[in-house]
């Protein structure tokens, strides 16, 4: 059964979708078998992966359940990772989920037939509040937050940690630059507050993140070694470190070691 | 199939060309990847076309004939013998535990290859498929190696299946390269000097009805001293039950060979080797008892009231303990001098069986036809007399020797019957058997494992959470006993069937 994260921040622009690529990409690299649903209607990570932002039938009939999701899905550039592209008729998810009696459980039901395929499964969401959000906190196992480091972002991530609670919440923060005072005073005080929330990670700001709209791939690939790079490596880590629990054990004929 | 060899006249630089030629493709990707193939002993996945893999970090088990992954885990590769339930709750535990049971996973070859991958691009420059040229060679545990011949693997990208199918039609139609004859897995392991698909623990033996007795009888007994003698080694390192199970299974089989058959072999040297496998039947039976044990815990555990459950630990811990003193008992027996010197007499004797004087041997020279039919006639006949006496307040023992002699009834069927005598007879009578024994063998197991637990009562006791324990085995012998009720409730039903008119009309004129 795979687990679910999702990238989600009421605001744009904050790096929810490089986040998502790279860690799909990262988890990829690794070994799991990994997808992406690329819920934002803009399409920006099925641009970076190549693929036509287009579904058969739009997004209405998937949540309906009309199409096969195993139909509708791509292979990347990189084994093991593929994709559920977006649709520009994503925009109007919203009113699709509203016609159903329970509209916040429809994104784990539309999941439902693919969860023992993968190991990961990512969802790139767009930013707002709305029903699809709901039913992202539905469908997910852990939430994903960029956090740029601002005051008023920190304060909507806290809002967001006492409102959510289904699934688990984590925030890293995004578009960092280490050199100004601010960041690093915010930053900081942040983890002491937060630190089962907060993942040990920064992601700074940098070309190769930018690049990535360039050489449509994600940062790993562009310049393995940059901070960037190694930033996301790290919040990987992190991340598995912490989604990983402990597991339970049948009888086994000797005692385990 | 995915997997291609170059024609036999290309060279390695030439199949790279011609991968490469009238498609778009790529940068050249080389790597090298190292790849650990695991079976079990008697080659349960090979059976299924399954091939469990670890590489790259991750243990896959692929379909053999689409590459398919069925499930997988990203995990270090195992270092000694795997039991799938040891391995985290998922697809892939329950995939390998519906295939392997109980049977450890071992390491089967090491492959080391030097891979070179090639994208195949589409619009956009987008990865549409993937062909990887790859130089395989085993790597033995003295780290030799041995060149496998190199060969070609095209990889579809889901959702671009018709790209993936024209490259194929290329390779072969155009190139000329031929679909692999065997996956990489099976020409590693002949290439290590082994054949694939294991060491099956089930024999099959062609035998003709008029074949002489003792000829026939040697075929058989030949075939089982292998698979003992093939069980000794995992008994020994004890990597799963199943060795001691197999090697035990064969021995008793044997003995039911020795006994039924005992006219076509010389008395006085018939004698010996029947006290012998009795003793090695003997010396292992403890540890086959307990490996059943702590298998089953689950079950047990499921048999008292939830808030129980984990109370039982103590116990588990008794039964482990016992387990491992019972097996190290086990390794010492067939480590022992009488053992090897039992089984080497044991083939020399078959090996001269058949051109022994016939004086003394009176069936030896018959048909084996006929007298296996008239040794399943009589077993059979037997067994109708013996459970005819039986009701619901007959002794245990009573029930345990029907059993016994049930399966020197379905050893005889199934060594002999099925290969001489018609299968619309000998299947349906070993089904009706079979009922009729889960049935007694639940009783006898029930039996056993209601003494077996009063006597640990007081080792349980003296453990930490000892009272708590013994609480929880009393509710335990209380299920188990009526378990055992249950048995002999539904015996006299199993056994209507397996004695009805029909049945005794069939055997007596198939067999007759």
């Amino acid at each position: 059964m795979s687990q679910v994260l999702a990238t989600y921040n009421i605001k744009g622009g904050v790096g929810k979708t490089s986040a998502a690529v790279n860690l799909a990409y990262l988890a990829a690299r690794d070994g799991y078998r990994t997808l992406l649903w690329d819920l934002d209607p803009q399409g920006a990570s099925t641009y970076l992966f190549r693929v036509r932002p287009k579904i058969p039938g739009g997004g209405r009939r998937l949540v309906r359940r009309k199409t096969d999701i195993t139909e509708l899905i791509k292979g990347t550039d990189h084994e093991r990772l593929d994709l559920l592209p977006a649709d520009f008729s994503y925009r109007h998810m919203d009113l699709a989920l509203d016609s159903f009696k329970r509209p916040t459980s429809r994104l784990a039901r539309v999941l439902a037939p693919i969860r023992d395929d993968y190991d990961y499964v990512f969802l790139d969401c767009p930013p707002s509040i709305s029903l699809v959000s709901e039913s992202v906190f539905e469908a997910a196992d852990a939430l994903l937050v960029p956090i740029i480091p601002a005051t008023l972002s920190a304060r909507t991530f806290e809002q967001l940690l006492e409102r959510v609670d289904g699934p688990r919440v984590f925030g890293f923060f995004s578009m960092v630059d280490i050199r100004k005072r601010l960041h690093r005073d915010l930053i900081a005080r942040f983890r002491l507050a937060h630190p089962a929330a907060m993942l040990g990670a920064a992601i700074p700001t940098s070309e190769e993140v930018e690049l990535m709209g360039e050489e449509r791939t994600a940062v790993a690939e562009i310049a393995p070694g940059c901070p960037a790079a190694l930033a996301y490596e790290t919040l990987w880590l992190d991340l598995r470190r912490r989604l990983e629990g402990p597991q339970a054990t049948l009888t086994t004929l000797r005692e385990p070691q | 199939m995915t997997e291609f060899l170059p024609p036999d006249e290309m060279t390695l630089d030439g199949a790279g060309d011609a991968l490469r030629s009238g498609v778009a493709t790529g940068a050249e990707e080389t790597r090298e990847t190292d790849r650990t193939f695991y079976d079990t002993f008697d080659g349960l996945l090979h059976a299924e076309r399954l091939e469990l893999v670890h590489e790259s970090g991750r243990l896959a088990l692929v379909e053999t004939d689409s590459s398919r992954e069925r499930a997988g885990l990203v995990t270090s590769p195992p270092t000694g013998p795997l039991l799938a339930v040891e391995l985290p709750a998922g697809p892939l535990r329950e995939e390998l535990e519906a295939v392997c049971g109980v049977r450890a996973l071992l390491p089967l070859v090491h492959v080391h290859s030097r891979v070179r991958t090639l994208r195949v691009l589409g619009d956009e420059q987008k990865t549409v498929a993937r062909m990887s040229l790859e130089e395989p060679k085993v790597i033995s545990d003295s780290s030799s190696e041995t060149l496998l011949r190199p060969r070609v693997r095209i990889v579809a990208v889901r959702g671009y299946e018709a790209e993936f199918d024209r490259l194929r039609r290329r390779l072969v139609s155009e190139l000329g390269f031929k679909p692999a004859d065997q996956p990489l897995v099976d020409e590693a392991v002949r290439a290590a000097g082994e054949l694939p698909g294991g060491t099956p623990s089930k024999i099959k033996v062609s035998l003709a009805y008029n074949q002489r007795a003792d000829e026939a009888a040697v075929h058989v007994l030949r075939r089982l001293l292998d698979v003992i003698e093939a069980s000794i080694d995992g008994t020994v390192a004890d990597i799963d039950t199943e060795f001691l199970h197999d090697f035990r299974v064969s021995i008793r089989r044997s003995r039911a060979v020795q006994r039924e058959l005992k006219k076509v072999f010389p008395s006085a040297a018939l004698e010996r080797f029947r006290e012998e496998f009795r003793w090695l039947q003997r010396a292992t039976g403890d540890a086959r008892d307990l490996d059943v044990y702590v298998l089953e815990f689950e079950d047990y555990r499921a048999m008292v009231p939830d808030a129980m459950a984990s109370e039982l630990d103590p116990l588990l811990t008794v039964l482990r303990d016992h387990r491992a003193a019972a097996h190290r008992e086990v390794g010492r027996v067939l480590r022992s001098y009488r053992t090897s010197r039992l089984l080497a007499d044991w083939r020399s004797f078959l090996d001269r069986l058949v051109s022994l004087p016939a004086d003394d041997r009176p069936d030896a020279t018959r048909p084996i036809g006929e007298v296996a039919g008239q040794r399943i006639r009589k077993v059979y006949g037997r067994m109708i007399k013996m459970g005819g006496a039986i009701d619901e307040s007959s002794e245990p023992e009573v029930y345990h020797e029907l059993r016994k002699k049930g399966k020197e009834l379905r050893y005889l069927l199934e060594l002999f019957g099925a290969a001489l005598y018609p299968d619309d007879v000998v299947k349906p009578m070993v089904k009706a058997l079979k009922a009729l024994q889960d049935v007694l063998g639940q009783h006898q197991d029930r039996e056993v494992q209601v003494a077996t637990l009063r006597s640990l009562r007081d080792e349980v006791a003296r453990l930490p959470g000892g009272a708590a324990a013994v609480m929880a085995m009393g509710v335990l012998v209380e299920r188990l006993g009526e378990d055992e009720r249950a048995a002999r409730q539904a015996f006299a039903e199993r056994f209507e069937a397996f004695a009805s008119n029909s049945q005794r009309k069939l055997v007596k004129d198939t067999f007759g």
